[in-house]
């Protein structure tokens, strides 16, 4: 296995405490309701928030001690994470300067044309579209070479057509980056569009883990109440029986 | 033609009177200018050396505030502990408290025969009459500006930008120094300058501790007692005009230029 971790902290109306382990260059999909600690869980992997306990190994080698910075670990932030005071062009270089690493010419014309991004390299984050906006972000983080790739609701806030399209470059990840993915949402669609592997969140706690038709299958469904309509194992199901008809 | 509607009439007219507040004063002061008198004092080697000693003494002091009053600016809007609050309302102190109480505190504290003025007049240093003491008495009325623009600019940074930073391999210095600064950058200049600017109009706390060496306003003010408003008024005229000019060439140096936002 990859990455193994376990981890567990207090959150104010329960505790996180959860194992989980991702494969080398999988897609993971972790689904949950908003509030369940998903963000939580991506924060402590790579070292950006505390845990009361937590052991993260990365290849076997505990990484639980190190900055976020040594960690091998890149997280993507839901919303835009672009620095605002810095082209698309700077934001990509940042990743090479911080490192002190040099300039890898051949990649960075790789990662721009991959993403189509070569237009946009004069522009400032605030003149980008959402969709653009989460495609530099997704370079930016491809140039830091990252072991593993930790997305937060990369697709929220994203019309249809732009989450389709994004969709189309997030698949690219594993295969031609071979980066490890995490990526948590709470839709379902998502997870029926890219995950190999899904894991459902609840309170702080893992109850399903397996691939999407197993996920219709077999995930337990939560209370529905008068502020979750349906919880998410229920309307995944809804659609994917919509669709079938 | 749009018709205005009631309420963009009466903020339109209560714009127009504040701005007529700040303005006229300003515009009375130059129209009813003489010439003649008006090149006396642009030709006296007092004047210049007070404005001269004004603007240095202004400069040390924002200086002196930035290097003080970030850090604080940083704690105050970064660190949760027990009376943060308390210590961030002190931070606004100084401009509550009457200029010339301010002073009287500083000659109170400095002057050579106490415990603090005399730490200091071993090292050299006496801010009783000399620029030391225009420093001292600028920095403690000014540096409010600074740790309060401090603290907006840290707390408008979202942390989400810093954490993304770090997690794309760089330092916690780096990230410092290429993230947070350059973010925080417009609201240290915005404190800087509001800072600056209350410095160089400084009079109550210097007449107290520092009447010598003389700055451009306690000239103005030396002139007004002793030959009266039509002596006083070239020099404000000269001072206001070099005040306008600096901040006019602060603003547009610190102001995005057109297209820089987006250059494609």
């Amino acid at each position: 296995m990859f990455l193994k971790a376990r981890i567990k902290r207090k959150l104010p109306h329960f505790t996180l405490d959860l194992y989980l382990e991702l494969r080398p260059k999988d897609y993971t999909v972790m689904i949950g309701p908003s509030g369940a600690g998903k963000s939580m869980t991506l924060k402590i992997l790579a070292g950006l928030e505390e845990a009361l306990d937590q052991k993260v190994l990365l290849n076997g080698k505990d990484i639980s001690a190190l900055p976020p910075e040594r960690r091998g670990i890149v997280y993507l932030p839901q919303g835009n994470s672009l620095f605002p005071h810095l082209s698309v062009f700077e934001n990509l270089l940042f990743v090479f300067k911080a490192r002190k690493i040099p300039i890898n010419k051949a990649f960075l014309d790789k990662v721009i044309d991959s993403f189509g991004i070569r237009h946009l390299l004069k522009r400032k984050p605030q003149n980008l579209s959402g969709g653009e906006t989460q495609r530099v972000a997704l370079a930016r983080a491809i140039c830091a070479n990252p072991q593993v790739l930790l997305l937060d609701e990369p697709l929220a806030f994203l019309d249809f057509h732009l989450k389709l399209e994004l969709v189309a470059f997030l698949q690219k990840l594993p295969t031609e980056y071979q980066i490890t993915v995490l990526h948590v949402t709470h839709d379902p669609i998502e997870a029926a569009l890219l995950a190999k592997r899904i894991y459902l969140l609840r309170q702080g706690q893992i109850v399903f883990t397996g691939n999407f038709e197993e996920f219709l299958r077999e995930a337990p469904e939560g209370l529905a109440n008068k502020d979750q309509v349906a919880d998410i194992p229920g309307y995944a199901r809804f659609w994917a029986k919509a669709l079938r008809e | 033609m749009k018709r205005l509607d009631l309420n963009t009439l009466i903020t339109l007219i209560l714009c127009f009177i504040c701005f007529s507040f700040i303005i006229l004063p300003i515009l009375h002061l130059f129209t009813g200018l003489e010439g003649e008198s008006f090149w006396a004092s642009v030709r006296d080697a007092e004047v210049w050396s007070a404005i001269w000693i004004s603007f240095v003494a202004a400069g040390f002091s924002t200086v002196m505030g930035l290097i003080l009053g970030v850090p604080t600016g940083f704690l105050l809007a970064r660190r949760r502990f027990r009376g943060r609050e308390f210590l961030e309302s002190i931070t606004n102190l100084p401009i509550v408290i009457p200029h010339v109480a301010v002073g009287i505190i500083l000659l109170d504290l400095l002057n050579e025969n106490s415990s603090v003025g005399s730490l200091f007049s071993r090292l050299g240093i006496s801010f009783v009459d000399t620029i030391y003491g225009i420093v001292a008495a600028m920095c403690l009325v000014s540096i409010s500006y600074i740790i309060s623009s401090s603290i907006m600019g840290f707390r408008a940074v979202d942390p989400e930008l810093e954490w993304t930073a770090r997690s794309l391999g760089a330092s916690p210095w780096y990230t410092f120094t290429r993230v947070t600064l350059p973010l925080v950058f417009p609201y240290l200049l915005r404190g800087s300058i509001l800072s600056f600017a209350r410095a160089v109009s400084e009079v109550g706390a210097l007449l107290i501790l520092a009447y010598y060496p003389k700055t451009a306003p306690i000239l103005l003010y030396e002139r007004f007692e002793n030959y009266g408003l039509k002596s006083a008024k070239p020099i404000a005229a000269l001072v206001i005009l070099l005040s306008l000019f600096l901040f006019t060439l602060l603003v547009l140096t610190s102001t995005p230029k057109r297209g820089e936002r987006d250059v494609s």
